[in-house]
């Protein structure tokens, strides 16, 4: 019971990171390989504004931490569209996604000089929810990771499912060009792309920070949240989550069950084997698996 | 090959600055030259495999690793010479190189990507375990003796110079025969189209393997002289962010370009060092943070070259070569043949 | 068309930087320092470097060392063995170095002491060491810092004061300085007649929870972390969560106050938190610790830490070194004096740091100390170890 509790937690977070990697991915063809570096610095900018004013999260510093962050978050995904992503429209997505390593490596670098590799976590939701006879608990932050994510989800797809810009997004996606002559502004769309792309980073970067801790190494949960996406389906929402899920089980059970020092290739071969079954994961449209 | 007089006055200069190098300077900067020369024989390992046959692979730090093991493991446990054990990683590393690519014939891109990461983190595993279980002293790592001939010993930065400068250059000439070859040939058709190049008669599978093969063991031997040179070999320096490093050195050098892997590898070898003495030469007092913007640089030159010279250094290089080649007609004469 | 006026100035400005980089007077004692400022481990080596430049500023503040003041040269390593070894051949090519100081973590020495015995240039790290410091020691390399294999064992003799007897849990990665570490700890409890077990989870690990459980599954008495500071964050969070309550105990390879305050607010509760260090914490109130707040509060560094104390107590290091060596120093003379150092170190560890021509390690001292609210506390007296108990391998 208490597995199933974490591996929910934990699963809503890689879930909500591959939920970032396929908007992106929906809108333009590209696998950003930035995310999980976006989703801590995200974190990072989250702490240092709650802890602006002192060394305890209040009320007011928490309420300031969630706008400060989200609306940077928001706004730094517009620019990086607007700086990077716009030029490389048309080019092959290879060379997209060799950018998103770059952006990774310079924003991997940036916590060094910005919050000097300091590790920090994120006191949020630690009471007890729940106590279990055997000595585990549920904490309120488990909860509300699931909430948000489940929340978020929903979100998303309303937005895609009913929403025309959501629907325009699949068409940006596979022709540009074509989409651009009816008159679909390709701009507003991959500029909204990044954007919640970068904010859903963000906030899956602050409620894995809360239920664990944030470090320049944390950075790893970005290639955690990628298998999740590929398992899934890198243009299936509904595969983000499903595929978040099996990710965290997965890492989980090897850990708990077989060898902790297997838990890191693990997922990589659940990955295999759903790729060598179905290349395009779980829910993905099915297609000729031709891109680099 | 060379008609042009100068031509062949340009390349009898670069071989004359480049072997008279250690003449005028210092140790330091024959270290960093070094360094720079295993980088070239990785680099062009992985451009074969990435530039021109198009398989994304992220495995190039564990066949570095694999080569500086076995290398490590029959130089000191087992007393063998250079010339064995250097072959021998070599092999390992091809053999590793070949059963990494098997994957490969079923996916493509990111999908490979990620199968060759998996491979990289099950082998790191392998080796962790082997230098906390058979390591003399678990933490510092193996210890390679420097590898010599009839007592003679390479240790000093000079004949390390000339030796690894004798071990690229090999490296050079054989890969871009390679590449100008059928085989490199059979590669590029892969990696444009593979569909097409099955239609065309190529027998891809055998390309894609061969492909993995001589790229690992290309690595194999640059993690091999790696670990000759620096004496010590520890599972903690093969890390993905190296595999990332590797690419980046194609990426700016040129893919799919043989000399275009050398620019890159030296380029991208300094490129920390010459930001270190940027700042060194800046009269202010920064804080240790700053140095995280050397970890950044590489990140900028991946972005910035990718940007606005996707094509890389190779690029600029023949841009200018073409200048001057032209100079001072702005278009090149066509001959009669129509050859160039 | 052109700004000549701007051209001007910048002309003037770059010969003022010139002239100003031409810092380091001829009869300075020049050091060099290289150290993970960038890298993974950042987070512990830069307050540990912080700790030794406040040394060195404050000893030029007083006028220095043999009345020559010292001039330190900083390089980053990124914990990455080559770029060590090219930072190490340049500050003793180009800094024209006496001595390197510093270091990091245990992977990127090896190649580095080999580099620099080729020259001769004494090597004394601090915060990781090897083994090649202890008896019979290796030419060129000195420690003051905290070898794996001799922490396990300090960890494993302490731990009878917590708990007198029953199953202790050792938590660390799957690397090699973790499981030689835990090893050693294992050898130290069961000799004292505990039950072992261990988890070991990958290096890049970001979420502990299932390792956590498992660990707490064990039922132990006493759970041990051997890592560095940033995941005892995560893992004391995790294990409490995951229901243990009992006590765990943070091996400091790079841990301070800092850690434990984040730890205590991240689990929810700072109870049964214990940590083992060699260097005094700042709250130990130790003589030496004076000196370094006076320095810390001159020269900006806000809350030193027990890594701060690491740093502090290598500069007490360099200065009798060099004191040793004399006005005339080389690097044969400074290889010389650092082996007959004994410093005292006012308080900050346990005891002297003695080295000597088959030692450069010396005996070390060791201390448990209890998280009560917002500090350190130790309990009970440090704890003497003159070397390695059980055998390496």
């Amino acid at each position: 019971m208490e597995l199933l509790v974490s591996i929910l937690a934990l699963g809503s977070t890689y879930a909500l990171l591959a939920a970032g990697i396929v908007i992106i991915y929906k809108a333009s063809r590209v696998i950003n390989f930035a995310h999980g570096e976006l989703a801590i610095v995200g974190a990072y900018v989250f702490h240092s504004a709650g802890f602006l004013t002192g060394t305890t999260l209040t009320a007011l510093s928490l309420f300031t931490a969630i706008v400060v962050a989200a609306t940077a978050s928001a706004l730094f995904g517009v620019v990086i569209y607007f700086a990077l992503m716009r030029r490389l429209l048309g080019r092959p997505t290879f060379v997209a996604a060799m950018v998103t390593i770059g952006l990774a490596i310079i924003l991997k670098a940036a916590i060094v000089v910005i919050w000097n590799s300091r590790s920090v976590g994120i006191p949020i939701g630690r009471q007890a929810l729940y106590n279990f006879a055997g000595g585990g608990r549920i904490s309120w932050i488990d909860v509300i990771s699931v909430l948000t994510c489940a929340a978020a989800f929903a979100a998303l797809a309303i937005f895609f499912q009913l929403t025309r810009l959501g629907r325009q997004f699949r068409g940006a996606a596979e022709n540009p060009l074509l989409a651009a002559q009816r008159q679909v502004n390709i701009n507003l769309i991959l500029a909204i792309a990044w954007s919640v792309a970068v904010f859903s980073a963000a906030l899956a970067g602050v409620l894995f920070g809360s239920r664990s801790m944030l470090s320049p190494q944390s950075t790893i949960i970005g290639l955690s949240g990628l298998t999740a996406a590929l398992v899934g389906g890198l243009d299936s929402l509904r595969g983000a989550a499903i595929g978040g899920l099996l990710v965290a089980a997965a890492t989980y059970l090897t850990a708990r069950l077989i060898s902790p020092t297997l838990a890191e290739t693990v997922p990589f071969l659940i990955l295999l084997i759903v790729m060598s079954w179905r290349p395009w994961g779980l829910f993905g449209t099915v297609e000729e698996i031709n891109r680099v | 090959m060379l008609p042009e007089p100068y031509q062949r006055a340009v390349i009898a200069i670069v071989v004359a600055v480049v072997l008279c190098l250690p003449v005028f300077s210092g140790d330091y900067f024959l270290h960093l030259m070094n360094l720079s020369l295993i980088a070239v024989i990785g680099a062009i390992g992985i451009n074969l495999l990435t530039g021109y046959c198009g398989q994304l692979s992220l495995g190039q730090a564990s066949f570095m690793a694999i080569g500086a093991f076995s290398t490590a493991i029959l130089a000191q446990r087992y007393g063998m010479p250079f010339f064995v054990a250097i072959p021998a990683s070599c092999c390992a590393g091809a053999a590793v190189g070949f059963l990494v690519g098997l994957p490969a014939l079923r996916f493509r891109g990111i999908y490979l990507a990620i199968t060759t990461l998996a491979m990289h983190y099950a082998i790191i595993y392998v080796l962790t375990n082997y230098q906390a279980i058979v390591g003399p002293s678990a933490s510092a790592g193996i210890t390679v003796p420097p590898p010599s001939i009839e007592g003679f010993k390479l240790t000093s930065e000079r004949g390390w110079y000339y030796a690894l400068l004798i071990a690229a250059a090999a490296v050079l000439m054989f890969s871009l025969n390679l590449a100008r070859s059928y085989i490199g040939r059979a590669w590029v058709a892969i990696r444009d189209r593979d569909i097409a190049a099955e239609t065309a008669g190529v027998n891809v599978p055998r390309y894609k393997l061969l492909a993995f093969t001589i790229s690992a063991a290309l690595a194999a031997l640059a993690g091999s002289l790696g670990a000759y040179f620096t004496t010590v070999v520890t599972v903690e320096e093969y890390t993905l962010e190296l595999a990332i490093i590797y690419l980046a050195m194609i990426i700016v050098g040129g893919m799919g370009s043989v000399v275009g892997s050398v620019f890159g590898a030296v380029f991208i070898t300094l490129l920390p060092f010459a930001v270190q003495r940027a700042f060194d030469a800046l009269p202010w007092h920064f804080g240790t943070g700053i140095f995280g913007v050397q970890e950044a640089a590489i990140g900028a030159a991946i972005i910035g070259f990718l940007l606005l010279e996707p094509d890389g250094l190779i690029e600029i290089y023949r841009r200018i070569a073409t200048y001057f080649e032209r100079w001072p007609f702005r278009y090149r004469e066509i001959k009669p043949s129509g050859a160039r | 068309m052109y700004n000549v006026r701007g051209i001007g100035t910048a002309f003037v400005v770059l010969a003022a930087a010139c002239a100003a980089t031409v810092g380091a007077r001829a009869q300075d004692y020049k050091i060099g320092y290289i150290t993970d400022l960038s890298g993974p481990l950042a987070g512990s080596y830069t307050p540990t470097w912080q700790g030794f430049e406040l040394y060195i500023k404050a000893l030029n503040g007083r006028g220095g060392v043999n009345g020559r003041k010292v001039n330190v040269t900083i390089d980053d390593d990124g914990l990455r063995a080559d770029r060590a070894v090219a930072a190490a051949k340049k500050q003793v090519e180009s800094n024209e170095v006496l001595g390197i100081f510093g270091l990091s973590l245990s992977s990127t020495q090896a190649p580095v002491i080999a580099e620099m015995q080729k020259v001769g240039v004494p090597v004394a790290s601090t915060f990781s060491a090897i083994l090649d410091a202890l008896p019979p020691a290796k030419p060129d390399y000195f420690s003051t810092g905290v070898t794996f294999e001799v922490a396990g064992e300090a960890i494993g003799t302490l731990q009878k004061r917590i708990v007198p007897s029953g199953k202790v849990v050792g938590i660390t990665f799957d690397s090699v300085g973790g499981r030689a570490a835990n090893n050693h700890n294992k050898l130290a409890v069961e000799k004292e007649g505990y039950t072992w077990d261990e988890v070991l989870f990958p290096v890049r690990t970001a979420d502990f929870t299932p390792f956590a459980q498992t660990a707490a599954a064990m039922k132990p008495a006493m759970i041990v972390g051997h890592y560095g500071a940033e995941q005892n964050i995560g893992v004391i969070a995790a294990l409490r969560g995951a229901g243990y309550a009992g006590p765990y105990i943070i091996a400091a390879y790079g841990a301070s106050e800092d850690t434990a305050r984040q730890a205590a607010a991240q689990a929810g509760s700072g109870e049964n938190i214990y940590m083992v260090s060699r260097y005094a914490v700042p709250t130990d109130n130790a003589p030496g610790m004076s000196d370094l707040a006076a320095a810390a509060k001159k020269y900006g560094i806000a809350n030193p830490t027990s890594m701060h104390v690491t740093g502090w107590v290598l500069g007490m290091f360099a200065e009798q070194a060099l004191k040793n060596c004399g006005a005339e120093c080389t690097r044969e003379g400074l290889d010389k004096a650092m082996q007959s150092v004994k410093l005292d170190t006012k308080g900050l560890t346990g005891g002297p740091i003695e080295m000597s021509a088959d030692n450069h390690y010396g005996p070390t001292y060791w201390r448990l100390y209890h998280w009560e609210t917002d500090k350190f506390v130790g309990v009970g007296d440090w704890l003497k170890k003159t070397g390695l108990e059980f055998p390496a391998k």
